[in-house]
């Protein structure tokens, strides 16, 4: 399942997570939260970001 | 999870500002020229419990303008915590707008989480 966590803090503050995108859907999927709510200050990629990257250059790499 | 983002707050959508003051039991927020101390400012005012003059939303730019004179005449706390309402509730607004479910839960620390379910499994 996909999904996008909001977490609120008690001075307002907020942070965007994503969960069970692959790759680069979770930029895409959480941005009109992004642009809505504020200003971006700093972003992390998580592990699994990276790993799906990897395996869709390798495939790509392999199928060329 | 494959990515986290930090945002700063910007006020800039006056359905949310609205639904904020409902939630917290404000009164309905103002546009217009508001009286501060010294000066009057243009905008969108929400007026704090206990706090003796409004904040002013600039929407278009998302700055706020307000005099609390350090806390003498409103508490820091209030303006975070409408902060906060603000937020949710323009996430919930933007996540209804594009279909998805919301779920809202109350954290230990405070903090208010909202879970967007997008779609079915992927």
């Amino acid at each position: 399942m996909k999904t996008i966590d909001v977490v609120v803090s008690p001075v307002g503050a907020t942070r965007v997570e994503t969960n069970g995108f692959t790759g680069d859907q979770c930029r895409q999927a959480s941005a009109f939260l992004e642009q809505a709510l504020g200003l971006s200050q700093n972003e992390r990629l998580k592990a699994d970001f990276y790993k799906t990257e990897v395996r869709d250059q390798q495939q790509a790499q392999q199928s060329s | 999870m494959s990515h986290v983002v930090q945002i700063k707050t910007q006020v800039r959508d006056a359905a949310a500002v609205r639904a904020g003051c409902f939630r917290l039991g404000l009164d309905e927020p103002v546009e217009g020229e508001l009286k501060l101390f010294s000066e009057t400012v243009r905008g969108l005012g929400v007026q704090l419990r206990d706090w003796r003059y409004p904040v002013v939303f600039d929407l278009t730019t998302g700055e706020s303008k307000y005099d609390n004179y350090q806390g003498r005449w409103g508490r820091q706390g209030r303006l975070d915590e409408f902060l906060q309402a603000y937020a949710v509730e323009k996430t919930k607004i933007e996540a209804r707008r594009k279909g998805y479910s919301v779920a809202e839960h109350r954290l230990a620390d405070g903090s208010i989480k909202v879970s967007l379910t997008v779609g079915g499994a992927s």
